[in-house]
């Protein structure tokens, strides 16, 4: 079976969504084609820009953007777009219901605390998130819920307590009674944050809450202000027992990505944007430099007169290996890898992984170039982590990356 | 039976996120710990979980997992395992057995059979051996499929196509079949209905008995491979039997599929005619032109399957017709999981989402093309559901305006 529309959007991770949006708001038919469902709905709504440089931790994404190395996302597409795209995206998520803020003039990349005790340097947030009042604060409760996964609060505060802003401060540790009877599993802050978005759940959270309400500064809590209503829910709570409550971010299921994949899923089928689940594209028919359309394993044709391709990297498929080889997964684009496989791998586990940057070289405009620098598909533009040249774990830039060059990419596509 | 390989899945939990099931009962471990986690306790032949029952099979896993495992499929297999030493219940005999009770019914006047299933004393019963009094079981049609097709009068074509109805067509919803082979006639093309097509085996599977499902997918396969040497495409048009026939004989019943060359996929009867329509065979102009608004409901299985909306592209074909899609997750029905007594809350929990946004959107149509989809969004919304193809005929069909 042959289908058409003008935009082919293949990949439904931030970037594929991101890219699908812009795509759609030129008035052009959309198809968004997923295999899995992508990893924003296991990870985070903050936006993570650039939280290392040269392996130190910077505050001023934008200020070190421009010393980047040439062939990082953010070189090829400029600061201005990546400054345009984020502007866009806060304006979005406030459009459907859920406020992301950048950090305050000066103050450089928000410092935002995880369930491991750690902070994390990220861009945009919500306000649920958004850990600076820790700063001023001299009393600090730390919550979990009982028989909760993966937080811990004599962790959390163990591990805190090295950052020397932290050290001084009073923390404790408490554990709410868990409001989820006779479960079979474990608890994640995923059950807890859908119990909340319920009467009975924001009932329970207030009620358990309450009591330490006055006697603490600040309240961090595992993710589970909520879900759809997670925004009203933490203003309510905040305002009610008059505290500032911040949301640690947690790992997967980390909850407020699922947050921000609802908002987008949705925005997605109000902008008629055709979403078809489960496909697996295999290969593509090109002609002379240009793509016809793409075939799916049930094969399908998908037909379209622009692509946008955001498949990930090598843990989503988006690119393939096989010793000495790398290569784009579905125009089999060959990817600049060394042909001895010792000099794939690091002895630094923390360090710099040539698995986490390899990826398609692209122009500034993100369609493919062969080694020469000539385009090698002129309806094709590739976005998020597909794209080669920066190390998203080590950088902290996996959401800034996929976000700019997906808005990049929808906006080009849709102008052509 | 060969275990499936879960060491693909790399624990990500994407699963446990977009499992309808886990989100609204802890009675259920989740997908992950169900399916690839625990198969590797059961290469060790370590004792099932109860939870594994509670794996609705909806195949949401499968639809959200980045690495392609097939969650609901390393399910169904232990469950399968696990009925070989433990009978299933009558209640599930029951329910697996739906195409077997609709043979025997067809012999009693319908109203008389769907009165003798919804007056009390009948739900009393069925309450009582475990299926929910609260549910209402789709009822029976006045003529089922076999005999409307029979007295149905096709013109002379000489393009055929091969119908496989499945058993909800047959008993519930025979119009729709009519319907379709309506439109395949319209579109120039004769409709051969082989007798011998049987249940596709879904419900049998998913309940347990596996050694009747394989009965059914040998005589399904013979007949399709048959059609198959002459060239004749076989459409069919629930999303279940279709998955059963694309991905699960090739898995379940390996030996099976190898007969044909593990090509066992139907053709998917929405799309042949979205080719018919595209190829200018079904022209809709003269079609009914006033304004309706319809609300579609994409089935799991259908999602599962990997070819779009077929259904939801023939609405927005129609002139008038404004069709939106609801995209608000799973119904919750699962075949027959939503009518078993300890899973009818669940099942009506994991719905709310979809029944909300049906509710909300001041939509009355709402459009599904899998049958018990369409029983449980009409029990959790009043509204009326139709197939896509019921609309089609409807606008297409001066003789019915």
């Amino acid at each position: 079976m042959n289908r058409k529309s003008d935009i082919l959007v293949v990949g439904s991770g931030l970037a594929g969504m991101t890219a699908a949006l812009t795509a759609a708001a030129s008035g052009k038919s959309v198809t968004l084609l997923c295999y899995g469902a992508g990893s924003l709905s296991i990870s985070s709504d903050c936006i993570d820009v650039l939280g290392y440089f040269g392996g130190e931790r910077t505050k001023e994404p934008f200020t070190v953007m421009e010393r980047l190395p040439e062939e990082h996302p953010y070189r090829k597409i400029g600061t201005q777009a990546v400054k345009t795209a984020l502007e866009w995206f806060e304006k979005f998520c406030a459009g459907a219901g859920l406020d992301l803020h950048k950090p305050a003039e000066g103050e450089g990349n928000h410092e935002l605390i995880t369930v491991m005790g750690t902070t994390k340097p990220s861009w945009l947030c919500p306000d649920s998130h958004d850990a600076a009042c820790i700063r001023d604060a001299k009393h600090i409760a730390v919550f979990t819920v009982e028989n909760m996964k993966d937080v811990h609060p004599r962790l959390i505060i163990d591990q805190l307590k090295h950052y020397p802003f932290l050290a001084d401060k009073d923390f404790q540790g408490f554990t709410l009674p868990c409001p989820i009877k006779d479960a079979r599993r474990n608890i994640t802050p995923l059950d807890i944050a859908r119990y909340v978005d319920k009467p009975d759940g924001l009932r329970w959270l207030h009620e358990n809450l309450e009591a330490f309400a006055g006697k603490f500064d600040v309240f961090l809590l595992p993710p589970i202000c909520g879900m759809e209503l997670a925004q009203n829910v933490w203003k309510k709570l905040s305002t009610e027992l008059n505290v500032r409550i911040v949301e640690m971010i947690s790992i997967p299921p980390a909850v407020s990505g699922l947050r921000l994949y609802d908002v987008l899923r949705k925005s997605l089928n109000q902008k008629g944007v055709y979403l078809a689940e489960n496909v697996q594209i295999l290969s593509a028919d090109v002609e002379q430099g240009k793509c016809r359309a793409l075939y799916s394993e049930e094969g399908q044709r998908w037909e379209a007169d622009e692509f946008v391709i955001a498949t990930g990297g090598l843990l989503s498929g988006g690119i393939s290996t096989e010793p000495g080889k790398a290569w784009e997964s579905i125009f089999h684009i060959p990817l600049n890898v060394p042909a001895d496989i010792e000099a794939w791998s690091s002895p630094d586990i923390f360090g710099s992984s040539l698995f986490a940057r390899m990826g398609v070289s692209v122009g500034g405009d993100l369609r493919p170039l062969d080694e020469g620098g000539a385009i090698l598909l002129k309806n094709v533009r590739f976005a998020g982590r597909v794209l080669g040249g920066y190390d998203f774990a080590l950088e902290k830039s996996g959401h800034g990356v996929a976000l700019a060059t997906g808005w990049l990419a929808g906006t080009l596509a849709g102008k052509e | 039976m060969k275990h499936r390989n879960p060491d693909k899945c790399v624990a990500c939990s994407t699963c446990v996120v977009q499992c309808p099931v886990a989100e609204v009962t802890s009675k259920f471990l989740g997908p992950r710990m169900t399916g690839p986690a625990s198969e590797r306790f059961r290469l060790l032949n370590a004792g099932e979980d109860e939870s594994l029952s509670y794996c609705a099979n909806c195949k949401n896993c499968n639809i959200s997992c980045p690495q392609g495992v097939d969650v609901a499929n390393i399910n169904m297999l232990a469950r399968t395992r696990y009925s070989r030493e433990h009978r299933p219940s009558f209640r599930d005999w029951i329910l697996a057995h739906g195409e077997l009770e609709a043979d025997l019914v067809r012999f009693f006047p319908s109203s008389l059979v769907n009165f003798g299933m919804v007056n009390p004393l009948t739900k009393f019963v069925l309450d009582a051996i475990g299926i929910s009094k609260k549910a209402d079981l789709p009822t029976f049609a006045r003529d089922q499929f076999p005999a409307l097709f029979k007295s149905y009068r096709q013109p002379t074509l000489h393009k055929k196509v091969v119908f496989f109805p499945g058993c909800y067509i047959k008993a519930y919803a025979p119009e729709t079949g009519i319907d379709l082979v309506w439109l395949l006639n319209r579109a120039g093309y004769n409709v051969i209905y082989p007798e011998n097509f049987c249940c596709c085996g879904t419900p049998l599977y998913t309940n347990g008995f596996e050694k009747d499902a394989r009965k059914n997918a040998a005589v399904n396969l013979l007949e399709l491979k048959k059609w198959r040497e002459e060239g004749i495409p076989v459409l069919s048009l629930c999303p279940s039997c279709q998955l059963m026939f694309r991905s699960e004989i090739p898995i379940y019943f390996p030996e099976l599929a190898e007969e044909l060359d593990g090509k066992t996929a139907l053709d998917d009867a929405q799309e042949f005619i979205l080719s018919c329509i595209e190829k200018g065979e079904l022209p809709l102009a003269g079609a009914e032109q006033n304004k309706l608004d319809v609300m579609y409901h994409a089935p799991c299985h259908l999602r599962a399957q990997g070819i779009g909306m077929p259904g939801l592209e023939l609405l927005k074909k129609l002139p008038g017709v404004h069709a939106v899609n609801a995209d608000a997750g799973c119904c919750g029905i699962s075949g027959s999981y939503g009518f078993k007594k300890e899973k009818y809350d669940i099942g009506m929990a994991v719905g709310s989402q979809l029944f909300r946004t049906i509710k909300d959107s001041g939509i009355e149509q709402v459009a599904t093309d899998c049958g018990t989809c369409r029983v449980q969004i009409m029990h959790g919304t009043g509204h009326p559901v139709a197939h896509p193809l019921n609309i089609l005929r409807r606008r297409l069909d001066t003789t019915r305006r």
